[in-house]
């Protein structure tokens, strides 16, 4: 037996979840041709079918782009530190892809090695993650070459599956999630089910025997030579963390605050004598996916990557991780590693 | 509760200048709590991330000694939109502090050697902090050798100290500037570091070396020091790649997957081979 709900019951919860004060997100259509996750002001808004995925991620509601993490005011030589903390009230993300759900479990890690950035862990806890499990994908689809797929479980509290009767199996997995459909749904014998999910394009050997064969390997700029440094892939990736920690304000006061940097912009590394570690965009990019595919799996065990394919479906220039991984894998078949 | 807010500073009130150059400037600052003055500890080799309020942050090494109590200091040069803020404030002005960061240099493991401290320019900061440890602690260490170079004598940093550690027992001190960068009076020697090391005709036993400068210096020294028979892990240098963090989340500092911040900033040479050109 399944847990289900009808579309109209649905929408008629969002309603409800929105009239209690709750912050609801969910995908809507910005323009006739693109849908971006969004803070929605009735189930109206919601857009539950007819597109591949938003164009961006649902990280900003758990890590904004740009976060106040203290006031600062200068009276004379003195100065104070006025605390910021989160307005975080109980937030709501219905309808997300798995593959943006699955970037919290993975960005875990890193936002709590050590030290503790509650900015982002308190926006987790008070946060909730209905998924949608897919039904179609595109060419930059790739879940399932990182382990995932269209109803991958990590990181949602629910799962809602189209049973394309208009109505959706409810699959509550986690205590928040429990608690938002608990009385909500009925019973039934039909579950959902899914396509298989893209083909894999490359294996994770494929990519560590690239790897292997250098890092200075010339192939990089080869591929990436193109890559005009916009930074497009890393802000709507859903795991793209990196940030830079600038003043906004004057020498009376302001703020201190956290905003989205990208490793594609060329000052990302420059030091203050001039040098550059990291001096071309094939350099650049090399971060990216080393960071992705190696770094963070030597460092925390997981991929940096869901495989939702954003990063290509908004390169001007049709790059990000498929394309690339894509000349890794034929190039490593091709036994073509050379330093 | 109040919620633990890793990037907020703590308070500090500079307590002392000190101008070396017409662009680098030391600066001596005390916790702004008496509390945390006191229970403040830190180890040579770490660093902190220094606030100008309205300005932003930047990551300097704590360039005093860590037996040194109620203050700590950072030297910088006037060089980008932070360092400008830090050279227009005076005595009795509010800076803020984060840290400390990183590693440390290994004092303990270093005890018994003789030392070397190869210095370049701005680089000697970094180096002070366990220059001071070594010397408060001399009966621990070896011969002490200080070779510090600077393009002319006028960029010559913590000049009145060289003096000073040079009438230290056991410590030789060899200052050096780059051809065409000295004064009529000037009585230390006219060379690049790595020339300068090599005439010094050091025959160091059990030696440890901490390099620290422009890539350039590094890279024609490490074969003279190789040659004198130190290697690859007796020799130290401390990364400073730029950083905004400093507790291994902003994904600005990583060479391959060693992030500077946490697992540095102190490698020895064996350990800066296996990371990748990223610094």
């Amino acid at each position: 037996m399944s847990e289900i709900i009808s579309k109209e019951d649905l929408l008629r919860l969002v309603d409800q979840w929105i009239g209690q004060g709750k912050r609801t997100a969910g995908p809507t259509r910005i323009k006739s041709d693109v849908v971006l996750y969004a803070p929605i002001r009735s189930s109206s808004d919601v857009q539950l079918d007819g597109f591949i995925r938003p164009r961006n991620s649902i990280k900003e509601f758990i890590f904004p782009r740009h976060e106040k993490l203290y006031g600062y005011k200068v009276e004379g030589r003195k100065i104070q530190l006025f605390d910021a903390e989160p307005a975080v009230g109980e937030q709501l993300i219905i309808a997300a892809r798995p593959c943006d759900a699955a970037a919290f479990p993975i960005l875990d890690h890193v936002f709590n090695w050590d030290y503790k950035d509650e900015f982002y862990n308190r926006r987790r806890q008070a946060t909730t993650i209905v998924t949608l499990a897919c039904k179609e994908y595109d060419r930059n689809c790739f879940c399932t070459s990182v382990g995932l797929g269209p109803a991958a479980e990590s990181g949602s509290d629910a799962m809602l599956l189209d049973l394309g009767d208009g109505s959706y199996e409810v699959r509550c997995l986690t205590e928040k999630g429990k608690a938002l459909f608990a009385g909500k749904t009925g019973t039934s014998d039909k579950t959902g089910t899914v396509p298989p999910g893209p083909k894999k394009i490359f294996t994770k050997e494929s990519i560590d025997a690239f790897f292997a064969g250098g890092y200075d390997n010339p192939e990089w700029q080869q591929m990436t030579l193109r890559c005009l440094g916009c930074g497009a892939c890393a802000y709507t990736c859903p795991t793209c963390h990196c940030f830079d920690i600038v003043d906004e304000g004057n020498a009376a006061g302001g703020a201190r605050v956290k905003n989205w940097d990208a490793c594609q912009f060329c000052m990302f590394t420059a030091h203050a004598s001039g040098h550059n570690p990291r001096t071309n965009q094939g350099q650049r990019q090399r971060q990216r996916i080393y960071h992705k595919f190696e770094i963070y799996p030597t460092k925390f065990g997981e991929i940096l990557c869901t495989g939702c394919g954003n990063c290509t479906r908004n390169c001007p220039v049709e790059l990000g991780v498929r394309p690339v991984l894509e000349t890794i894998e034929t190039l490593s078949v091709a036994g073509g590693t050379k330093a | 509760m109040i919620m633990e807010n890793i990037y907020k500073p703590e308070l500090m009130e500079i307590i002392q200048i000190q101008q070396h150059t017409s662009d680098v400037k030391s600066m001596r600052v005390k916790f702004a709590d008496p509390e945390r003055a006191k229970n403040f500890s830190f180890k040579v080799g770490q660093f902190g991330i220094f606030s100008a309020f309205g300005h932003g942050e930047s990551t300097f090494n704590i360039c005093s000694s860590s037996d040194w109590k109620d203050f700590i200091e950072f030297c910088f040069r006037r060089t980008g939109r932070v360092t400008e803020a830090f050279w227009q404030l005076e005595e009795g002005d509010t800076i803020g502090f984060r840290g400390p960061y990183g590693n440390a240099y290994p004092m303990k493991e270093w005890e018994g050697k003789d030392l070397m401290f190869i210095g370049g320019g701005i680089a000697m900061p970094p180096i002070r902090c366990a220059i001071w440890y070594a010397l408060e602690h001399r009966e621990k260490y070896g011969d002490i050798t200080i070779i510090y170079g600077a393009r002319t004598v006028g960029d010559l940093v913590f000049r009145d100290e060289l003096a000073e550690w040079a009438k230290r027992p056991k410590t030789r001190v060899i200052q050096t500037v780059d051809p065409g960068g000295e004064t009529p009076d000037w009585k230390g020697e006219i060379g690049f570091v790595p020339t300068v090391v090599e005439k010094a005709g050091l025959t160091p036993k059990n030696a440890a070396a901490l390099v620290i400068g422009p890539p350039i210096m590094i890279k024609f020294t490490l074969p003279i020091l190789a040659k004198m028979g130190l290697t690859d892990k007796d020799i130290y240098t401390s990364l400073e790649n730029r950083m905004k963090c400093g507790v291994g989340k902003c994904g600005r500092c990583n060479a391959g997957p060693v992030y500077i911040c946490k697992e540095g900033p102190v490698f020895t040479l064996e350990q800066v081979k296996t990371l990748p050109n990223d610094y």
